[in-house]
């Protein structure tokens, strides 16, 4: 039976004039409570690193441009610039792009009125300004030159003082990740209203559920590999020294048993918001919600069984079959996504916003990234390729091709409700383009270089490599730029956007039956959410939708496309 | 239990009780996620045996038991008398549960001054090998663990004694969280404890 609830998250008159007040800049500045606060402070700084992140590979894209070492001062500069990359990147830019919109985004799906431990929120936030400081410190300091993977003995005999930041800064990290995802696991479990089963949960929900399973489980791995790394490294222990009795594959067995499983913290929320986009935006139910679900919390499980893949070189012969299908396996719950996606939008009627545009574009790239990953899983093809360009091309196919995509398709999607006005859809379109097309021949073509032979990490290569380098210079220079068009049209629309009204997408989940922006306590009354969180396309939705545009009709809901 | 009723006539928690359920659930994935760190470090001193042929390495004395013995029966006793206390507060008792919550105090002064002793005589021949540090690795990073939770136990008993706490559950929450935090002590010393001493 349909339930056709009137939201009660409508408001008074002067209620909604408060709502729609935005907060003040300098509401983001300082320590605040609120989850969505929390979440756009989280936002901002990670898209500050990852400008930041992206300037270095713009630099090392430049380094690559002729085969000789003729933008850095020595190879070494060159190591740590890579370093500091993908450190950035990953610690600094991705892990928290997706707390900002779990913090933002996840109360409100449940209808709760903030995060289970809000203090607890606001200080997991608040460590990362530090823990940044001291990892970049690092890096003008005496910077660590190992990789952002940091393998002993680079990472202990090598590398300077800067390495020590590193683990220091990384360890905070950590610490602030485990605190934040277990603020989400209570939080999803103790704050839905009792309406909203788990299998009435929004798919974004379940994927930062299983994201943060991971993160509590995993992460302190990585604190002990930290500890031991840093007890080598300034108390003289030599548990990486196999001249001391160490071990130096000591540290890629536990880094990894994080580190792999993080790949799916790093993706597993944009698989979320893929979910969420893609059936908003072709207004279809989600086809085969609970696989899609029970796929996020497989993917969370299996995660932690193939770490030795990325040991396969140094791996016992004995134990190199059983990661490899333990990682193949791995791709089933992630082709249930797939096909649970193209189920989804198939026959649907599919409306090119930008953030359906950026969406697809995950659905495109990740498939290339993983069938790559399945390539890379069979043990043969890994050790003709490994460290060489095409592992380089893999990865990012994962993490741009696939979060970044997602994060943009995130923004574009939630900007309204955070901000309360909608994105420039013309700049919006432009800026994927840029973006869909950089990201293909910019990452393309390392697949082919990679199994010519080039090698990962050096500065200096062959001269018949150098076309393939300038095309993909060429595309990751035009892939920087678009980071400025969205840049743009985030200011522009924050100032002059039209006015987004509570539901301008005419979703189901709860986050739009509230005013947008949402009021301080996010819900004027507790919200009764709709069965079914995708059930578009049927009469009871329909009358739902018109009851929350009714309830919110002080602010004209604004149409996709009509801007 | 105090419950309202919402508009569908399900029963809905009343804040004092979702901040309770709240901290239990966040409690119970704080201890299952930290204990990972310790399973970390078992696995570091388990992959490290296989850097020897023998272990502990040629040369180098196995630890004995004994002392350690008795301070993992002292940590036992503690935890007991931590839960008895828990109870007696329960029942509103608040002289019972401070006499029981000091006892385990005690005891845990009592353990840590055991293994205090145990590091501080790690042989020199130990210690030139990664049995003798990560034996140390290991009961360090326990006691500082030990010490931070032993700590807020000695909080938890100023609280009781300016009678802060009641047999009501949810104005309790300091005394069963630390109380959960010592189990974890416990739990975690008894892995390293089975692993370090027994395990050859």
């Amino acid at each position: 039976m349909a339930t056709i609830a009137v939201p009660l998250g409508a408001q008074g008159e002067q209620q909604e004039a408060d709502a729609l007040r935005r907060p003040a800049l300098s509401d983001y500045l300082r320590w605040s409570v609120d989850h969505k606060i929390i979440g756009v402070q989280y936002g901002v700084s990670a898209f500050l690193f990852f400008m930041i992140g992206g300037a270095m590979a713009m630099l090392i894209r430049l380094e690559l441009w002729t085969p000789a070492l003729d933008v850095m001062v020595s190879g070494a500069a060159y190591n740590s610039l890579f370093t500091i990359h993908g450190t950035i990147m990953i610690f600094l830019f991705i892990i928290p792009m997706w707390a900002a919109f779990g913090n933002f985004v996840v109360p409100l799906q449940l209808g709760a009125k903030d995060m289970a431990f809000p203090w607890l929120n606001a200080f997991a936030f608040w460590l990362i300004p530090p823990a940044a400081v001291i990892v970049l410190l690092g890096y003008f300091v005496s910077p660590a030159e190992a990789g952002w993977t940091s393998y002993p003995p680079l990472s202990t005999l090598f590398s300077g003082d800067g390495q020590t930041l590193w683990a220091l800064g990384a360890h905070l990290l950590g610490i602030s990740s485990i605190m934040g995802s277990i603020n989400f696991i209570v939080t999803i479990f103790n704050m839905r209203p009792p309406e909203m089963t788990l299998w009435r949960m929004p798919l974004l929900c379940w994927a930062v559920l299983a994201t943060s399973i991971i993160a509590v489980m995993a992460t302190p791995f990585l604190a002990g590999a930290l500890t031991l790394l840093l007890l080598d490294r300034v108390a003289g222990t030599t548990f990486f020294d196999a001249a001391g009795g160490g071990d130096v594959l000591l540290w890629q067995n536990i880094f990894w048993f994080y580190s792999h499983p993080a790949v799916y913290i790093m993706v597993l929320p944009g698989m979320g918001v893929l979910s969420e986009v893609l059936s908003v935006h072709s207004r279809k139910p989600v086809f085969g919600y609970r696989m899609v679900g029970l796929s996020s919390m497989g993917i969370a499980f299996v995660g932690f069984t193939v770490w030795a893949h990325h040991m396969f070189t140094s791996l016992q012969p004995e134990l190199r079959i059983p990661f490899m299908i333990t990682t193949m396996i791995i791709a089933v719950p992630t082709g249930i996504k797939m096909f649970s996606w193209l189920g989804t939008i198939w026959g649907g009627k599919i409306r090119f916003t930008s953030a359906m545009l950026f969406a697809l574009g995950f659905l495109s790239l990740f498939v290339i990234g993983g069938i790559s990953g399945v390539m890379l899983a069979a043990l043969p093809f890994d050790i003709h390729v490994h460290d060489t360009y095409f592992v380089v091309s893999h990865f990012h196919f994962v993490l741009f091709g696939g979060s970044v995509f997602a994060v943009y398709a995130a923004l574009y999607h939630w900007f309204p409700k955070v901000t309360g006005r909608m994105m420039n859809e013309r700049l919006g379109q432009i800026h994927f383009l840029f973006t869909y097309f950089g990201f293909l021949f910019t990452f393309f073509p390392m697949h082919v270089v990679g199994m010519l032979g080039m090698p990962r990490r050096v500065a200096v290569y062959v001269e018949a490599f150098q076309p393939w380098n300038q095309l993909i210079s060429f595309s990751a220079f035009v892939l920087g730029f678009s980071s400025f068009i969205v840049i743009y049209n985030v200011i522009k629309s924050y100032y002059h956007g039209p006015i987004a009204g509570a539901n301008p997408w005419r979703a189901l989940t709860l986050e739009w039956q509230t005013t947008s922006p949402p009021p301080a306590t996010n819900f004027a009354d507790d919200p009764i959410p709709f069965e079914d969180p995708y059930g578009y396309g049927t009469e009871a939705s329909g009358a739902y939708l018109d009851a929350v545009d009714e309830a919110f009709s002080g602010a004209q809901p604004a149409r996709s496309g009509s801007h | 239990m105090t419950t309202i009723i919402d508009q569908q006539g399900k029963p809905k928690l009343g804040a004092a009780d979702l901040r309770l359920k709240n901290n239990r659930l966040g409690m119970t994935i704080f201890q299952i996620s930290w204990i990972m760190v310790f399973l970390a470090l078992i696995i570091v001193n388990w992959q490290l045996r296989f850097s020897y042929s023998q272990w502990p390495p040629a040369g180098v004395a196995p630890f004995d038991p004994l002392l350690p013995s008795a301070a993992t029966l002292a940590l036992l006793l503690s935890s007991v008398l931590v839960r008895r206390g828990l109870q007696t507060l329960r029942r509103n008792h608040l002289g019972g549960f401070l006499m029981r919550w000091r006892g385990a105090m005690v005891l845990g002064l009592a353990f840590m001054a055991i293994i205090v002793y145990e590091f501080a005589s790690v042989s020199d021949a130990a210690m030139a090998t990664q049995y003798g540090v990560t034996m140390r690795l290991m009961t360090g990073f326990h006691f500082v663990h030990a010490l931070a939770i032993l700590a807020i136990m000695a909080r938890v008993y100023r609280g009781g004694a300016a009678g802060s706490y009641s047999g009501d559950e949810r104005h309790s929450w300091p005394v069963e969280g630390t109380a959960k935090l010592w189990y974890f002590v416990t739990l975690a010393w008894l892995m390293f404890y089975v692993v370090l001493y027994w395990i050859r």
